[in-house]
């Protein structure tokens, strides 16, 4: 496995490469696109069994010693995400396939999705700071020309913001990187977290911790720095919204994770009052946001902002069972929300809007399509049994007992105006009047919206082996020496 | 030395922050090019060490004194930074080029005036 794993990236970049090869010959190129990742899905799930017993797998890229190599590094955290992400982005490619014309997708859509995915696998495996600074470049250099892929005026705008704001964040990164550098002299993982707790959290580290705290909130949409994610969830093509929306925030994500149990564990405990408020005003804002939006995928965004909240409050309880609440939150969130987003898709393919006061009365239109919004929402709300209960509960249930009572009220409190909207939303989408009549859709469309929203179900029915698996997970996060160990090990 | 490189580094934020509270695209796209040149140099003076000589072991070898010579790896990690903020900004240009051709204008206002 250790030969094996470098594949993440090695993989997509080559399947990429040769998809741009063979642009002019469209139906090979969907066929070629789709096969490729179902070769790297078996990858990723080969590698989440042979972490499953607790290994931790390094590459040292070069075969340099210990803290000079660029290493690659694969545990329980890294094999889920890449699970996630690879099934997902093939889920996505499935849906764009009928989704798309060829005309709409061009020829670089495929291409692009797989640098695309270059980028987020290599964030995922990377063990060395600068090299995730790197990865987080490609996956954002695919992104920014996914978002502006119409070249129409509203995407042009909103690809120029994003941009804008990326480039910011990615100075700040560099900024980090160097405050660190200067104060320790390395940027492999593992050998940061060693040195850092040898100096304790002088004031220069909580200040560098901070850096990265912004430049990772950027990422994952945390308040104050959400305000990008509505219009570029909501604006972009309907499967690159769903990726966006499932795993690209998650990059983020992952990278807090990593700050807050490897590199940072004792600057966060002295941020954690800070991060805990900026995670209650994430909530709120999502939750508020989303009650005045009359599209459905403003509406899923601002959701999306919403449940980011609960899983960057889950991390900032900075405990074991925080953890594996944001873990659970995490995968379940993911297959969720893009599930959703190809709804949105589904549904823009049979009214042809995406509005929910010109949609109307879907139920009767619609029905099969109804059923699976109603599982998605139900879910979102945090109704039982499904997915979005458990997480929610896991995640509230962590905050309780832990003392930290009045923040986890005021999340509680929120769930109830995401229970309302979503209520609200699913209302005036099965039952709403108005609209016109419906169009038919193909049953790749069908399909993958099943396949995603199976896992709300699923994951909800199979809480428990779900969240044996998080609890796993968090264990070893919470045991950093374990990472450094292996590293060494090798070294 | 150091201080110079500090001062450097303040200017060119200082310029940076500036353009890029302008209203038109293309001060913009030059406010980011100027933002990382910033961090490019952040990221070299991380490695400055004491009297910053050149990390070039001499012919005849003999003690060396680690602390007098310059971190070479930021500045091997400099180059990374910099290739990819030209790509950055080379795609920022084009972007910018599409809008300016789209819209017919190149300021940030009248966009969002045209968006509606």
């Amino acid at each position: 496995m250790n030969a094996i794993f470098p594949l993440f990236v090695v993989w997509p970049l080559a399947t990429g490469t040769l998809l741009f090869l063979v642009r002019k010959r469209s139906a090979l190129q969907e066929s070629l696109s789709t096969l490729a990742l179902l070769v790297n899905l078996i990858l990723a799930v080969a590698l989440l069994s042979a972490t499953a017993d607790g290994t931790i797998f390094v590459h040292r890229m070069g075969l340099w010693p210990f803290p000079y190599a660029i290493v690659l590094a694969a545990d329980r955290l890294t094999a889920t995400m890449l699970c996630l992400s690879s099934s997902i982005v093939g889920t996505c490619a499935v849906f764009a396939r009928s989704y798309l014309t060829d005309a709409q997708r061009k020829e670089a859509f495929h291409p692009l999705l797989h640098f695309l995915l270059m980028g987020i696998q290599g964030c995922f495996i990377t063990g060395d700071l600068f090299n995730l600074f790197v990865f987080f470049e490609v996956m954002l250099m695919a992104t920014y020309a996914l978002l502006g892929f119409y070249y129409n005026l509203d995407q042009l705008e909103m690809a120029f913001k994003y941009t804008c704001l990326n480039l910011i964040a990615s100075a700040f990164f560099l900024l980090g990187v160097s405050l660190l550098y200067a104060q320790v002299g390395t940027v492999n993982m593992a050998d940061l977290a060693e040195k850092i707790k040898l100096l304790g959290p002088t004031p220069l580290i909580v200040v560098t911790a901070l850096v990265f705290v912004f430049v990772f909130s950027v990422k994952a949409a945390i308040f104050p720095m959400h305000l990008w994610l509505p219009s570029a969830h909501s604006i972009s093509p309907t499967p690159i919204s769903a990726i966006l929306a499932g795993v690209l925030v998650k990059v983020g994500i992952y990278s807090i994770i990593r700050c807050a149990t490897l590199i940072f564990p004792a600057a966060f405990l002295i941020l954690q009052p800070g991060l805990i408020a900026l995670c209650l005003c994430t909530i709120a804002m999502g939750a508020l946001g989303a009650l005045p939006q009359t599209s459905l995928k403003r509406i899923l965004a601002y959701s999306t902002i919403n449940q980011l909240g609960y899983i960057a409050f889950g991390i900032a309880l900075l405990s074991q069972a925080g953890l594996a609440a944001a873990v659970f939150y995490i995968v379940g969130h993911a297959y969720l929300k893009s599930a959703m987003l190809l709804g949105a898709g589904l549904n823009q393919k049979l009214t042809g809007t995406v509005d929910l006061d010109e949609m109307g009365g879907m139920m009767g239109k619609a029905p099969f399509a109804s059923l699976l919004m109603l599982v998605g929402f139900l879910s979102l709300a945090g109704f039982p049994p499904f997915a979005g209960f458990f997480a929610k509960l896991f995640v509230l249930q962590a905050g309780f007992s832990q003392g930290a009572i009045l923040a986890t009220g005021i999340a509680l409190g929120f769930g109830v105006i995401s229970l309302y909207y979503n209520f609200t939303t699913y209302q005036r989408y099965a039952w709403g009047t108005g609209g016109g009549e419906v169009g038919a859709a193909s049953a790749g469309l069908y399909g993958s919206f099943a396949f995603l929203s199976a896992f709300a179900v699923v994951f909800g029915l199979g809480a428990y082996w779900l969240f044996e698996w998080a609890q796993l997970v968090a264990a070893q996060l919470t045991r950093p020496e374990l990472y450094i160990a292996a590293m060494r090990d090798l070294g | 030395m150091i201080w110079i490189l500090a001062m450097i580094i303040g200017v060119l934020v200082t310029v940076a922050s500036y353009l890029i509270m302008q209203r038109r695209i293309i001060q913009v796209v030059l406010g980011m090019a100027v933002l990382s040149h910033a961090t490019n140099l952040m990221i070299v003076a991380s490695g400055w060490v004491g009297d910053g000589k050149a990390p070039i072991v001499p012919k005849e070898g003999g003690p060396l004194d680690p602390f007098a010579y310059v971190d070479p790896l930021p500045q091997a990690m400099v180059l990374t930074a910099i290739v990819i903020s030209f790509a950055v900004t080379a795609f920022l240009l084009v972007l910018a080029f599409f809008t300016y051709r789209k819209f017919q204008t190149d300021d940030i206002d009248e966009i969002r005036r045209l968006r509606g």
